[in-house]
């Protein structure tokens, strides 16, 4: 496609555009009072460094060029398929997520990224803690398909908890599934690019989110299998200071880069050019 | 057998401590195993055997997760929970059998994956992901048989096959049945309301199209008798793996990218996307 590449937006104007994302009163970084304008403006981030988790929407806005996000299979829904019951119904569980107008753990469709265009998919963290489950399965590997058909770069936002319990054992195929699909999308010679927020864990760590061609994690970001909470109960270990978290992910050879949000639009368009 | 009373009785006997492990069931289906060692990249993860031996007139390659029978033995074997040097270890040899064309049977016993300071600096969750991506390039028959306790992704890193079975007892699960009782209750005692909800017997699972076949067990359980259970195990093998070998090798991955693909369609009506399990609880 013979399209001129746009220049890469500054991020003042990309975060004018995100939508609120329901900031609380101080920075855990640095305790200062916020300014809702000011910090969406640079795309939620404080001034100290502290990146505030966004929500899939806001990442969407934040990745795509106006106007060129064409969201698909929406439509897929979960479904109650073990008959969860305690402490809260499974169906409750989605009935409400669904009225706060989250539209399940993972969504993704096509967009243009500094004029080129991607498929592009994000994690929802407050949708079930951004679980893996049948329907973010099927999405994701839908998607990864159609890029590996297509020829389109695979661009990944993770933010989750890992394996959603409420749909059991096949929440956990949904790994192998997912996978598969990752494989393909390699050997059809498809970029993949994943973006590691905070928190990335359990199966989907274990999946899709460290097997891209470059892993690219935010700073702070705490990625892993097993949680510190479940290794110091099970282990008794005493974990060192940062264990987990983006720079020591980097320093364990676990990622590629460590980039701040007020500039992973202009640093991914640059390696969605050199990868193409 | 009587069928036990509850779902957690159950997770006992796939736990039982007389159950036979991998080596018991390797040891028998071919006399001749001889165990191999190390992932050539600095490590040798004891919590997975792994080797080659005669099986029905074929050489096999054997993987299996390893629980310890005394404590010096656990201790060594981490409990039967893999560290990175385990999936790397296996993928070395499932390449190694691509290479000399031997079938691949893989036996799986594990809580999960080790949950360590240890594993996670030497990245475990990319030698598990690594691991599933890499199962589906293997170009010759896997034949995967969950012997005991099938944990989280511990476990799936080592039976992303062409044909998953469980023996009659044991139990297949996304998180251990006090894993998900932290996860949901943020109480792992709620451990046994996990166990029923979650659905992790050998029947759930092939109601559910996640396995191809349930291997009976002797009577009261496999733990009563090593033998016997070796011989329904071996005979479930062989009948799972048999059509296998007739397949060519495209054929057989595009088999099993399609076996995964669409592990969750029983019924594939959008847009209520997924199967659905009638409740046993």
């Amino acid at each position: 496609m013979a399209l001129a590449r746009k220049r890469v937006e500054e991020v003042p104007a990309v975060g004018d555009r995100l939508p609120d994302i329901g900031l609380p009163t101080n920075c855990p970084g640095c305790g200062v009072g916020l300014e809702l304008e000011e910090i969406r403006r640079q795309v939620y981030v404080c001034s100290c460094g502290h990146h505030f988790p966004m929500r899939a929407e806001a990442w969407i806005k934040l990745m795509a060029d106006q106007g060129t996000w064409e969201e698909r299979w929406a439509d897929v829904r979960p479904h109650d398929l073990l008959l969860w019951k305690n402490p809260k119904p499974y169906q409750a569980t989605i009935d409400e997520a669904r009225a706060e107008g989250l539209n399940e753990a993972v969504r993704t469709g096509r967009c243009r990224l500094a004029g080129r265009e991607i498929w592009l998919a994000a994690f929802d963290f407050r949708f079930v803690g951004g679980t893996l489950s049948i329907v973010a399965g099927e999405r994701l590997t839908r998607g990864m398909e159609q890029a590996a058909s297509s020829g389109l770069p695979y661009v990944l936002v993770a933010a989750s908890g890992g394996a959603r319990m409420q749909e059991g054992v096949l929440a956990l195929m949904q790994m192998a599934k997912i996978n598969g699909a990752v494989g393909r999308m390699h050997d059809s010679g498809v970029p993949y690019f994943s973006i590691l927020t905070d928190p990335t864990y359990g199966g989907t760590a274990a999946s899709l989110a460290l097997m891209a061609d470059i892993n690219i994690a935010e700073p702070g970001a705490a990625i892993g299998f097993s949680g510190p909470r479940v290794i110091k109960q099970a282990t008794y270990e005493d974990l060192p200071p940062g264990f987990q978290k983006a720079d020591y992910q980097l320093a364990h050879g676990q990622v590629d880069m460590v980039i701040p949000r007020t500039e992973i639009r202009r640093r991914l368009a640059h390696l969605v050019e050199l990868y193409k | 057998m009587t069928a036990p009373a509850s779902v957690w009785q159950l997770v006992e006997l796939a736990r039982h401590q007389d159950r036979p492990y991998s080596l018991d069931y390797i040891t028998r289906l071919a006399p001749d195993f001889v165990e191999l060692h190390g992932d050539r990249l600095g490590g040798d993860d004891q919590a997975l055997i792994a080797g080659v031996g005669t099986w029905h007139g074929m050489t096999t390659m054997f993987f299996g997760q390893q629980k310890g029978r005394n404590l010096a033995d656990r201790v060594a074997r981490h409990f039967g929970m893999m560290h990175p040097e385990g999936y790397r270890k296996a993928m070395r040899l499932a390449k190694q059998a691509a290479k000399f064309n031997f079938p691949i049977i893989s036996l799986i016993d594990t809580p999960g994956a080790y949950p360590g300071a240890s594993a996670e600096d030497r990245g475990i969750a990319a030698a598990i992901a690594t691991a599933i991506m890499e199962w589906f390039r293997v170009p010759v028959p896997v034949v995967a048989a969950v012997i005991g306790e099938g944990g989280s992704g511990g476990a799936l890193g080592m039976a992303v096959a062409d044909r998953v079975l469980m023996l009659e007892n044991a139990i297949y699960s996304v998180a251990s049945p006090e894993s998900a009782a932290s996860i949901v209750w943020r109480d792992s005692n709620r451990k046994m309301e996990a166990a029923e909800q979650l659905q992790i017997t050998s029947k759930d699972l092939l109601a559910m199209g996640v396995i191809e076949d349930i291997v009976p067990e002797p009577a009261g359980g496999a733990q009563t008798d090593h033998d016997a259970a070796a011989q329904m195990l071996d005979a479930a093998l062989r009948k799972h793996m048999e059509p296998l070998l007739a397949m060519r090798s495209a054929e057989l991955l595009q088999h099993r990218y399609d076996r995964f693909r669409y592990i969750d369609s029983l019924i594939r009506a959008e847009p209520d996307f997924g199967p659905k399990v009638e409740s046993r609880l």
